[in-house]
């Protein structure tokens, strides 16, 4: 297992730099943003002073330099707009993100495995119709209009809900979860449904039927974990999605997270703190790679890394068994 | 049978552990970096005004207060000036200075309000005054309203007593007290070589608390010197989609919301008021086909400006005649705006064409998204018009950087001729803010210039009074007829939502700086 998490974490690192390098230079090729923070009239001595303020006169080599020497001291850079350290700003805003991404798809999860599960019982019977129809709706529909809908229905027009922002307890959660549930839900639905269908299809559910075994059980105890695999990629590219941050939904609901701080931060030229946003949002979806793999190995013993390596002690020893036996 | 397994109970803790680890994120309930109030976001609470604006203050440090993001929270309401422009009557009314005169060429003195005290309890004072003005104008802090009013100049600024200050200018400036009106008093304890994200000030309002990401709180300051304002604590959010700004007024979740446009649904509670910013395109006039007078002239005789107004902006947008609207000094209303004339428009670029001027020759017009309500169809609608007259012009909808690459210096000058879509608010209240920035050769904002423009301009802004008003009409009349640097278009409106709770009279500063002082309770 260490071993394994060794290997994933030295194989991840250099996409990592690579990333960050590339966010690095492509940000300083869009432009001067002295003209963002000076005011028009600044003069040519204003803006050379600026330049010197934050190394941006120095070539380009020497400011990836010191940058990553920077970073291995846990200095990520100041922000250009607020003065604030990037990574305090960035650290603040991923829980944000963190929490309304995790909830969000942790009910998504649970909604397409009832749901998809519920469709695949009885291919193209009138429940699979259904909730095909309203997967592919859901998937389809931009969030930016489902939002702003929302609001006007449900806190404008009915006065349930309040229209956005973070206070007011479980209230607010509600049309933003609701909003960024959709698409996850109905993509996932219609995984979930039809990886089951196969599933379902198999000799060994008849065999569990013939044994006597429930609906019920049949559909959670042999069909899901297997069923799972496809469901398990797609709900994973699905956070990771959101993990990057689900900008329009922050933006609407004034939600302060990461996504809105990085759209911010690229509008604004704020290098510093567009690099953090982008190597956290990085770390934290190389972390969620590791999780589904290992999610892998739960659902299915096939998979499971440290069977298969035959280099641990414990197979050693089994080895030696088996020799001194021969 | 079931066989229950040391695997299956494994299985089964490990799901039972993330199905309450999930309940309990979901049972927290609270967003991170949030408190969840009792209130729950109700503007109802009768002391608590509730203001949602645009975006988060990148900062409230009070020397880059003229950054409207920035100067809409802390001006007047945080810290004070030493003198406030009227923006109704354009006149300088006494603030924390109560007297002022010029005392030299390059020196005037004033005369500092007695019993004011900061909101840390130390005295308002001279000495507090010259620490800010030096703070802000003198420093290395790079301060906003360095670059925005002073440029290279520094002030030399001494505490002659506790109630006297001078302050002495490098050449006769006769606009110095406006422009201190740009210098918001901070507490003496101000560092001088850091910026200040939360300043104390002697405004009538005091920061209680800045959530960053979601809120920031004033208390009002019982020791203001002033009469007491009426609410006892403003909180300030942000929503970055006008139409969730207005839904908050509307359903009572905030009292006033800002930089609306019609569109966003605030609809009785909607005032649009007129906001100093006026539009117009900016030629390269170094580039042909640009740099023949005659096309310029046909790029103003083709657009029709009143249709653009009556379609696009009928809120109250007025067709413009030059760069600065009434109420800043050196208006020139007797000035007409470029009639729309079509055929005049296409018989000078013919006429430019027959002499060799090529008006074939591709002219890029950069217009910023989102820079102002319908922007994007305003370009369109410029493009059609432009075209008709024959000459060749693109639209290039950018970003704001991307922008500001074409607006200042150095500019764009490898992309052909350029007439770009700028928007010029002048804040300051006097035209030479406008004409030194866009007209003056050399200047950050002016592609080209003409030495006897230049000349009245500089003549211009040693005067005071009533010939000073004469001598920038002038300006505006000689580049109107000599120059065309310009094809201004409208002076522009916003939109603001107020909920039936709160009164207030919005006026051309309302943008860059709301003064709570001013706002109270309806009825």
């Amino acid at each position: 297992m260490w071993t394994y998490l060794r290997k994933r974490i030295l194989q991840s690192a250099l996409p990592l730099v690579a990333v960050v390098l590339g966010v690095f230079v492509l940000a300083r090729l869009t432009g001067d943003p002295s003209k963002l923070y000076l005011p028009l009239n600044a003069t040519d001595q204003m803006r050379s002073d600026f330049a010197a303020r934050n190394g941006f006169d120095k070539p380009i080599w020497e400011q990836m330099g010191d940058y990553f020497l920077g970073v291995l001291q846990f200095d990520f850079g100041e922000s250009l707009r607020t003065g604030e350290s990037a990574a305090t700003m960035v650290l603040r805003a991923f829980p944000a993100t963190l929490q309304l991404a995790g909830t969000t798809m942790i009910i998504a999860i649970v909604v397409a495995i009832v749901v998809g599960s519920w469709a695949a019982l009885k291919p193209n019977g009138i429940a699979d119709r259904i909730v095909s129809f309203f997967a592919m709706v859901a998937a389809a529909v931009p969030d930016f209009w489902l939002a702003i809908l929302g609001i006007w229905i449900f806190a404008i027009t009915l006065g349930w809900l309040p229209t956005s922002g973070t206070d007011g307890g479980v209230s607010v959660w509600v049309l933003p979860i609701a909003t960024l549930l959709l698409r996850p839900v109905g993509v996932l639905a219609q995984i979930v449904r039809g990886s089951m269908v196969t599933v379902l299809g198999q000799p060994y559910v008849n065999v569990a039927r013939s044994r006597g075994a429930g609906q019920m059980r049949i559909v959670t105890h042999h069909a899901l974990r297997n069923a799972a695999a496809p469901a398990l990629t797609v709900a994973g590219d699905l956070t990771v999605s959101m993990v990057n941050g689900a900008v329009i939904v922050e933006s609407i609901f004034g939600w302060p997270g990461i996504g809105k701080l990085m759209i911010d931060s690229i509008l604004q030229r704020d290098f510093a703190v567009l690099q953090a946003a982008v190597l956290l949002t990085a770390l934290a979806i190389f972390v969620l790679n590791i999780l589904i793999d290992l999610g892998y190995a739960a659902l299915d013993p096939r998979v499971r890394p440290a069977a298969k390596a035959g280099r641990g002690p414990k197979a050693a020893s089994e080895k030696q068994e088996a020799a001194a036996h021969v | 049978m079931k066989i229950s397994s040391p695997q299956h109970r494994a299985k089964r803790i490990s799901m039972s552990i993330a199905a309450v680890a999930s309940f309990a994120m979901l049972a927290s309930c609270s967003v991170a970096n949030s408190e969840p109030e009792a209130g729950g976001g109700d503007a109802g609470t009768d002391d608590t005004l509730t203001v949602v604006l645009t975006q988060e203050p990148p900062t409230l440090e009070a020397c880059d207060a003229n950054l409207t993001s920035t100067g809409v929270v802390v001006r007047s309401t945080v810290t004070e000036p030493l003198i406030e422009r009227n923006p109704t009557t354009g006149d300088l009314e006494p603030l924390l200075a109560t007297d002022w005169e010029q005392t030299g060429d390059t020196e005037w003195t004033f005369t500092m309000r007695e019993d004011v005290t900061f909101q840390d309890g130390t005295p308002f004072d001279a000495a507090a005054a010259a620490h800010s003005i030096d703070r802000a104008v003198n420093g290395d802090l790079g301060c906003d309203v360095e670059g925005y009013i002073f440029g290279d100049d520094d002030l030399e600024v001494e505490a002659v007593d506790e109630t006297t200050l001078t302050v002495t200018t490098p050449a006769p400036d006769p606009i110095l007290p406006l422009k201190l009106s740009f210098i918001e008093i901070v507490s003496a304890d101000t560092p001088a070589d850091e910026m200040a994200r939360e300043p104390v000030g002697t405004g009538p309002y005091a920061i209680a608390e800045w959530q960053a990401g979601t809120s920031i709180t004033l208390d009002r300051d019982e020791d203001y010197w002033d009469a007491a304002p009426e609410f006892a604590h403003v909180e300030y959010q942000w929503r970055s989609e006008g139409t969730v700004r207005a839904a908050m007024v509307t359903s009572g979740e905030a009292d006033i919301a800002l930089g609306l446009s019609p569109e966003d649904g605030a609809g009785d509670l909607g005032v649009s008021y007129p906001n100093n910013e006026t539009i117009a395109l900016r030629f390269s006039g170094q580039t042909a086909p640009l740099d023949d007078i005659r096309i310029r002239q046909a790029i103003n005789y083709a657009i029709d400006k009143d249709t653009i107004v009556s379609s696009l902006y009928p809120d109250g947008d007025k067709v413009a005649a030059e760069l600065i609207p009434e109420g800043i000094v050196g208006y020139n209303d007797s000035l007409e705006p470029w009639p729309y004339d079509l055929d005049k428009a296409k018989a000078l670029v013919e006429e430019a064409k027959a002499d060799g001027t090529p008006v074939d020759e591709k002219i890029l017009m950069p217009v910023r998204t989102a820079q102002f309500p319908k922007v994007s169809e305003l370009g369109e609608v410029l493009r059609e018009q432009i075209s008709q007259a024959g000459l060749n012009i693109e639209l290039r909808m950018v970003d704001t950087t991307q922008h500001l690459q074409y607006q200042t210096k150095p500019f764009v000058t490898d992309e052909g001729p350029i007439a770009m879509l700028i928007q010029h608010g002048n804040q300051a209240g006097d035209a030479q803010f406008s004409v030194e920035q866009y007209m003056l050769t050399g200047a950050a904002q002016a592609e080209f210039g003409d030495p006897e423009l230049d000349e009245l301009i500089k003549a211009a802004a040693k005067l005071t009074g009533d010939e000073r008003q004469a001598a920038y009409e002038e300006v505006f009349q000689y580049e109107h007829d000599n120059v065309v640097a310009l094809a201004p278009i409208a002076h522009q409106t916003v939109m603001l939502a107020l909920s039936d709770r709160v009164t207030y009279e919005p006026n051309s500063s309302t943008g860059d700086e709301l003064r709570i002082k001013e706002v109270s309770l309806a009825g």
